[in-house]
C-alpha cells in the first residue's frame, strides 16, 4: 500500500501568524489594487444608515437591529458533468423591538420606506402582545469589539467561471484516474451588522469557501473524498484535493469484511472536525447547571476546574484566527474573545448567555465563535506504526446524539476506511457505524498531529471554523458494520 | 367506504372559476408562450375547504415575464422563473415564560434557464426591473459558461402546459389570523399541566407556522399560482431525578402538518401533556432494555421517519445515479435497470405510494415547480420497487427502463434563492387492506416485542443500508401485551433485512401521518417539508441495541 502520510499544506509551513501577516499584505496589496471593486453584501456605511433609518421608526422601549446582506454562488458536478451552478444576492433585516420585558422579532428583506415601516409596527404589536420575558436584560450600549477582518477578496471576487473551472479540473482528475467526480464548491461574500437603540453599532464583513469532492469507482465499488474550508480562495488546495481524493478511492477498491468491535482508530482532521464539533455544542453553563449535561455536578452546578480529559486535550476559540475568523461579536452584541474550553484536560470555561450570567455572578461569555484543538508533532504515518491492529478513518457521515449526559453519538464511516496490521495500512475494509461518547474520545487520546482548517459540515457548506489534528485513539466503538460504499 | 377515502380527503377536481383576470389572462397570451397542450381549466384545487384561492399579483407576472424574455433573448433554450414570498412566525416557550416570538417574511426572484444541455440559476431580493433582467442574464451567462467548459445534452420530459394554474393548501384556519397570545396562552396551559407532575422539571414548547407565495412561470407557457400553509407544534418535556444524576425527556409528542391552526386544536397540548409528562418521569426508572432480538411494533409515529430514511431516500433517482454522492450519499437502489421492477422491498401486501395529492401532507401542492402536476403513483407494489422519483430532467434518464416520458412531478426549491432539483414527496406505506387491524391486534401478534412511539435519534449510512433509530416511549410487550416501559433503545437495521421482516401491518384505523420541515439533501442544502402516512406495523426479530 501506499504511504498515507496526509499532504503536508502551505498552511503548516509557516507559523500562522507568519501566514497572516503575509495574507494581510496581499490583501491590502488586492485591495489597493482593485479599489474599484465593490465587495458583496452592505458596506459599513450602508449598513450604519439602514439601522439608523430602522430605529429611527421605533416607538418601542428599545430595538436591536441585525443586517445580514450578502452573495451566495456555487457550482455542482456529478456523473463527470457540470450538474448544477448558480448565485444569490439577498440582504435581510431582523427588527426586535422591546416594551419592559415583552419582545418580539420580525425579519424581513422588503427594504422600502413602507415595507420598513410595516416591518417595525409589526415586531411593536407582536411585542405588545407577546407575554413577558422574565429573562429579558435591556438592550446592551457600545462595546468594545476586537478587530477581525474575514473578507477576502480572492474569494470574494470568485466569478461563475473559477467555480467552474474548479469543478472540470475535479472531473477531469477523476476521469483521468478513469473515476467519476462529484464536487460542490460553496461560496459566501458578505457583511453582518448589529445595532440597539441604546448605541451599540457592530459590523462585520466575511467571506468563505468550501471545496468538497467525492471520487467513485464507475460501478460504485469505491468512493474517496477530500475537502478544504477556508475563508480565503488562496487558501484552497484544488490540486491536492483532487490528488487526496482519487488516491483514497483508489486505495479504498476491494474493501474487505472486518468485524465491528473495540479498535483503536487514527482520526483524519477531518473526521476529528466532524466530532469536535459536537464536543462544542455541549460547552453550556445553564445546561450543566441545570443537571441536564456531561458537564453537570451531581453536587449541583458544574465541573468547571475539573481534570475530564486526557492532559493532551486543549479546545478554544479565537475570533480572528487566520482564515478562520468569526465576528467578534455574538447576535446579542456581547463581545467574543479569544476563549479556552479545555486546557490541558481541565475544563477551564462554559457559555453563559446574558441572563445565565447575571443570574450566576459572571461575565457572559458567547458560545464558541470557531473551534482550535491544539494538535501534537506526530505524523499520520507514525501514528499508524505505533498501532497493532487497528483502523484508519477518513471521515463520518449522519452524525447524531444518543445520549447528552455522556456525550455520545452515532454516525457512520465514509470514502476511505482501511484495517491497520502491525504499524502498516494492510487492507480497505468495509464501514462501520459507531456509538461512542466523545467525552471517552478525549480521555482516550493517545496521539495529536498537526492542526488544520477542515471542511467538517456534512453538506460541505462554509459552516463555522474547525481547525483541528489528526488523533490516535484508543478503544474506538465500531459498533455495526455498513454495506454502504 | 374505501381505504383511500377512509384514510384521508383526497385532492379532487371542483369547478371553482379560474383565477386570473381577463386582463392576466391577455397578459399571458400576449406573452405569446403558450405552445400545444394547453390545459385551460385548473388540473386541481382543494377537496377540502378552502377559503380563498391564491391571486397572482400582477407585477410579480411582469417581473416572471421580463426574467424570460430576457432569458430568451441572451440565448436560452429554456427558462423557468419562481417568484416566492415565504412568511414564517414562531412561538417558543420555556416553563412560564416566552423565549420566543418571531415572525420572518422573505420575498424575492429565482431564474433557471438551460443553455444548450447546462443549467444556470441567478436569485435576488430585489424585484426592480433593473435587478430581474440581470438576474436573468447572469444566470444565462452562468449557464452558458458552463455549457462552454462541460457540453452536455439535458431533455426535458414533455409536460402540458397550465396557463391559469392555482392551489392553495386546504386549511379552515389561517395559522397568522391567530393571535400570538392566543397561541402563547395554548402553550402555557400545556407547560404548566405538564409542570403539575411531579419529577417534571423543564418544559419547552412551540409552535411554528408557515404561509409561502410561489408563482411559477415557465417558458412553455404555464403561469401557477399556488399559496402554501403549513404548521408545526411542538413540545418537550425533561424529567430530571432528584439525586440530579439522572434526566430523561419525552418529546417528538406531534408532527407537522400541511393544515392550519385547526390541526393544532385538534392535538389538545393542553389535555395531553400532563400524561407526556408521566411518561418523562416513568422513564427514569424504567428498565434499561437488554439488547438482542426483539419483534418490533413501530408506532406510525415512529414508522414514518424509518420510511423517509429507508424508502423515500433511496427511491430519489438523482442519488442512485451518483448525483449526490458528494453529501446524501447514493443509493443501494441501483443500477435501476437491474432493480425496477426487480427487487424485493418486503411481502406482497407492502404497498408504498408516492404522491404531492394527500390532504394534510407537507409536500402536498397542485403542481411541482416545474410545473408538473400532482398525481399518485406507485413506489413500492406487492413489496416490489417499481418506480423511483424524477423530475423533467431525470425522466429521461431511465425512460427506456421505465417506459415512462413523463415526470413524477418531484421538482421542488426551498426559497426564491434555490435552485430547484428532485426532492421528495410524500412517501406512504398504505395499510393493510384486508384486515382493519387495531393497534392491539398487532401488538397482540407478538409475544417476546418491543412497542416504539414517537421519533428519536436516527442515523442511516450514505446508501440507505444501516440504519439505527431510536424513538420517545418503549414498552416491553410480553404475551401479546403490554408490560412494561423500557428505556434505551434503539434498533439497528439493514434496510432490505428490515423491510423483508415486516409481519403485520394494521388496518385503516391505525393510519397516522408524521413529518418534518427539516428533510435536507443537496449542495447549497435545501430543506423540504414531507409527510409519510403509515399504519402500525410488526417487523421480526429486530437487533436492539442499549444505547445508555
Amino acid at each position: 500500500m501506499s504511504d498515507f502520510t496526509f499532504s503536508k499544506r502551505e498552511y503548516n509551513k509557516h507559523c500562522l501568524n507568519e501566514a497572516r501577516q503575509l495574507a494581510s499584505t496581499q490583501l491590502n496589496g488586492m485591495k489597493r489594487a482593485i479599489s474599484r471593486t465593490k465587495r458583496h453584501g452592505l458596506s459599513e456605511s450602508e449598513a450604519t444608515e439602514l439601522s439608523e433609518r430602522i430605529l429611527g421608526l421605533s416607538n418601542a422601549d428599545q430595538a436591536r437591529i441585525r443586517i445580514s446582506s450578502g452573495r451566495r454562488s456555487f457550482a455542482r458536478c456529478a456523473d463527470n458533468r457540470l450538474t448544477t451552478a448558480g448565485g444569490s444576492m439577498d440582504i435581510s433585516v431582523e427588527i426586535t423591538s422591546v416594551f419592559g420585558k415583552r419582545t418580539a422579532s420580525v425579519t424581513t428583506n422588503l427594504l422600502s420606506d413602507a415595507e420598513l415601516t410595516e416591518a417595525v409596527q409589526r415586531s411593536e404589536g407582536l411585542a405588545r402582545l407577546a407575554p413577558e420575558n422574565p429573562e429579558y436584560l435591556d438592550e446592551p450600549g457600545p462595546q468594545y469589539y476586537d478587530a477581525v477582518d474575514a473578507y477576502y477578496d480572492s474569494t470574494g471576487e470568485m466569478e461563475p467561471d473559477r467555480l467552474a473551472g474548479a469543478m472540470a479540473r475535479a472531473i477531469r482528475g477523476a476521469k483521468e484516474a478513469g473515476f467519476v467526480a462529484s464536487a460542490y464548491v460553496d461560496v459566501r461574500a458578505g457583511s453582518e451588522a448589529l445595532a440597539t437603540s441604546n448605541g451599540l453599532f457592530a459590523y462585520h464583513a466575511s467571506t468563505g469557501v468550501a471545496l468538497t469532492l467525492t471520487v467513485r469507482a464507475q460501478n460504485g465499488s469505491s468512493s474517496g473524498w477530500a475537502g478544504d474550508e477556508s475563508r480565503d480562495w488562496n487558501q484552497i488546495e484544488t490540486g491536492r484535493i483532487v490528488a487526496d481524493a482519487v488516491r483514497k478511492c483508489r486505495e479504498w477498491q476491494g474493501k474487505t469484511a472486518l468485524k465491528a468491535g473495540l479498535y483503536d482508530v487514527v482520526l483524519e482532521p477531518t473526521a476529528v472536525g466532524m466530532l469536535m464539533s459536537r464536543v462544542m455544542g455541549a460547552f453550556d453553563a445553564r445546561s450543566a447547571d441545570e443537571g441536564r449535561s456531561y458537564f453537570s455536578d451531581p453536587a449541583g452546578g458544574s465541573r468547571i476546574g475539573e481534570h475530564l480529559f486526557s492532559s493532551s486535550i486543549s479546545l478554544s476559540s479565537a475570533p480572528a484566527h487566520p482564515y478562520g475568523e468569526r465576528p467578534p461579536f455574538d447576535g446579542s452584541g456581547t463581545p467574543r474573545r479569544p476563549e479556552s474550553w479545555i486546557e490541558n484536560g481541565v475544563l477551564k470555561n462554559l457559555s453563559y448567555s446574558r441572563f445565565w450570567a447575571q443570574k450566576s455572578g459572571v461575565e457572559p461569555r458567547p458560545s464558541a465563535a470557531n473551534l482550535i484543538m491544539r494538535g501534537g508533532n506526530v505524523s499520520l504515518s507514525d501514528m499508524i506504526q505505533s498501532i497493532r491492529y487497528g483502523v484508519l478513518i477518513t471521515r463520518f457521515w449522519y452524525i447524531r446524539g444518543l445520549n447528552p449526559r455522556t456525550i455520545s453519538y452515532t454516525g457512520l464511516t465514509r470514502d476511505g476506511t482501511f484495517l491497520i496490521e502491525n504499524g502498516e495500512i494492510s487492507r480497505p475494509v468495509n464501514n462501520f457505524r459507531f456509538n461512542q461518547s466523545l467525552a471517552e474520545v478525549l480521555q482516550n487520546v493517545e496521539m495529536l498531529g498537526q492542526p488544520i482548517q477542515v471542511a467538517a459540515g456534512e453538506n460541505s457548506s462554509v459552516g463555522t471554523p474547525v481547525i483541528v489534528p489528526s488523533l490516535k485513539v484508543s478503544s474506538f466503538n465500531l459498533a455495526s458494520v455498513s454495506d454502504a460504499i | 367506504m374505501s381505504i383511500r377515502q377512509h384514510i384521508s380527503d383526497r385532492v379532487e377536481k371542483d369547478d371553482r372559476p379560474p383565477l386570473f383576470s381577463l386582463s392576466r389572462r391577455e397578459f399571458v397570451k400576449a406573452a405569446g408562450y403558450a405552445g400545444a397542450g394547453v390545459v385551460l381549466a385548473p388540473a386541481l384545487s382543494a377537496g377540502c375547504q378552502v377559503a380563498s384561492h391564491p391571486t397572482a399579483d400582477p407585477y410579480e407576472l411582469e417581473m416572471a415575464f421580463l426574467a424570460l424574455d430576457e432569458a430568451r433573448s441572451a440565448g436560452a433554450a429554456y427558462a423557468d422563473v419562481r417568484v416566492q414570498r415565504t412568511w414564517s412566525e414562531g412561538i417558543s416557550t420555556r416553563e412560564q415564560q416566552i423565549t420566543g416570538v418571531r415572525y420572518s417574511d422573505s420575498y424575492g426572484i429565482g431564474v433557471r434557464v438551460l443553455v444548450g444541455g447546462s443549467w444556470g440559476f441567478s436569485g435576488t431580493r430585489d424585484l426592480t426591473h433593473d435587478a430581474v433582467a440581470r438576474a436573468a442574464r447572469e444566470a444565462t451567462a452562468i449557464a452558458t459558461a458552463n455549457n462552454k467548459i462541460a457540453p452536455q445534452t439535458t431533455d426535458l420530459a414533455p409536460v402540458d402546459t397550465y396557463p391559469e394554474g392555482n392551489w392553495v393548501t386546504p386549511h379552515d384556519i389561517d395559522p397568522f389570523d391567530v393571535a400570538v397570545e392566543e397561541k402563547a396562552d395554548l402553550l402555557f396551559q400545556a407547560n404548566a399541566a405538564a409542570l403539575g407532575v411531579n419529577g417534571v422539571r423543564f418544559v419547552s414548547s412551540s409552535i411554528n407556522s408557515v404561509k409561502e407565495n410561489r408563482l411559477v412561470v415557465t417558458s412553455e407557457g404555464s403561469v401557477i399560482q399556488q399559496g402554501f400553509v403549513r404548521i408545526s407544534p411542538g413540545m418537550n418535556i425533561t424529567a430530571v431525578s432528584s439525586d440530579r444524576t439522572d434526566f430523561q425527556s419525552r418529546g417528538s409528542v406531534a408532527d407537522p402538518a400541511g393544515r392550519g391552526y385547526e390541526y393544532v386544536l385538534g392535538l389538545d397540548f393542553p389535555g395531553n401533556a400532563a400524561r407526556w409528562g408521566e411518561e418523562a418521569v416513568m422513564k427514569l426508572s424504567a428498565k434499561s432494555v437488554d439488547p438482542g432480538l426483539w419483534d418490533l411494533v413501530l408506532h406510525p409515529s415512529n414508522l414514518w421517519l424509518t420510511i423517509h430514511e429507508n424508502i423515500g431516500h433511496p427511491t430519489e433517482l438523482d442519488r442512485a445515479l451518483g448525483y449526490e454522492a458528494n453529501y446524501a450519499g447514493t443509493s443501494f437502489l441501483a443500477p435501476p435497470g437491474e432493480v425496477l421492477n426487480k427487487f424485493r422491498y418486503g411481502p406482497d401486501f407492502m404497498q408504498v405510494v408516492g404522491n404531492r395529492t394527500e390532504c394534510g401532507g407537507c409536500a402536498t401542492c397542485g403542481w411541482d415547480d416545474e410545473g408538473v402536476p400532482a398525481f399518485e403513483w406507485a413506489i413500492i407494489k406487492d413489496g416490489v420497487f417499481v418506480n423511483y422519483q424524477t423530475t423533467r430532467e431525470q425522466a429521461s434518464w431511465i425512460s427506456d427502463i421505465t417506459g415512462l416520458s413523463r415526470s413524477q412531478g418531484c421538482a421542488y426549491g426551498q426559497s426564491w434563492a434555490s435552485i430547484p432539483f428532485q426532492r421528495m414527496p410524500n412517501v406512504s406505506l398504505l395499510p393493510n387492506a384486508k384486515d382493519d387491524l387495531s393497534a392491539e391486534d398487532v401488538i397482540a401478534a407478538t409475544d417476546h416485542g418491543i412497542l416504539i412511539e414517537g421519533r428519536g435519534s436516527y442515523s442511516i449510512d450514505q446508501q440507505r443500508y444501516n440504519a439505527q433509530f431510536a424513538g420517545q416511549i418503549f414498552w416491553e410487550i410480553r404475551n401479546g401485551k403490554k408490560y412494561q416501559m423500557l428505556r434505551d433503545v434503539a434498533y439497528v437495521t439493514r434496510t432490505p433485512d428490515f423491510w423483508a421482516s415486516l409481519a403485520v401491518i394494521g388496518g385503516p384505523q391505525t393510519y397516522y401521518m408524521g413529518a418534518t420541515f427539516g428533510d435536507g439533501k443537496g449542495q447549497p442544502g435545501q430543506s423540504n417539508a414531507v409527510s409519510h402516512g403509515c399504519p402500525i406495523s410488526l417487523f421480526r426479530n429486530a437487533n436492539i441495541i442499549n444505547t445508555a
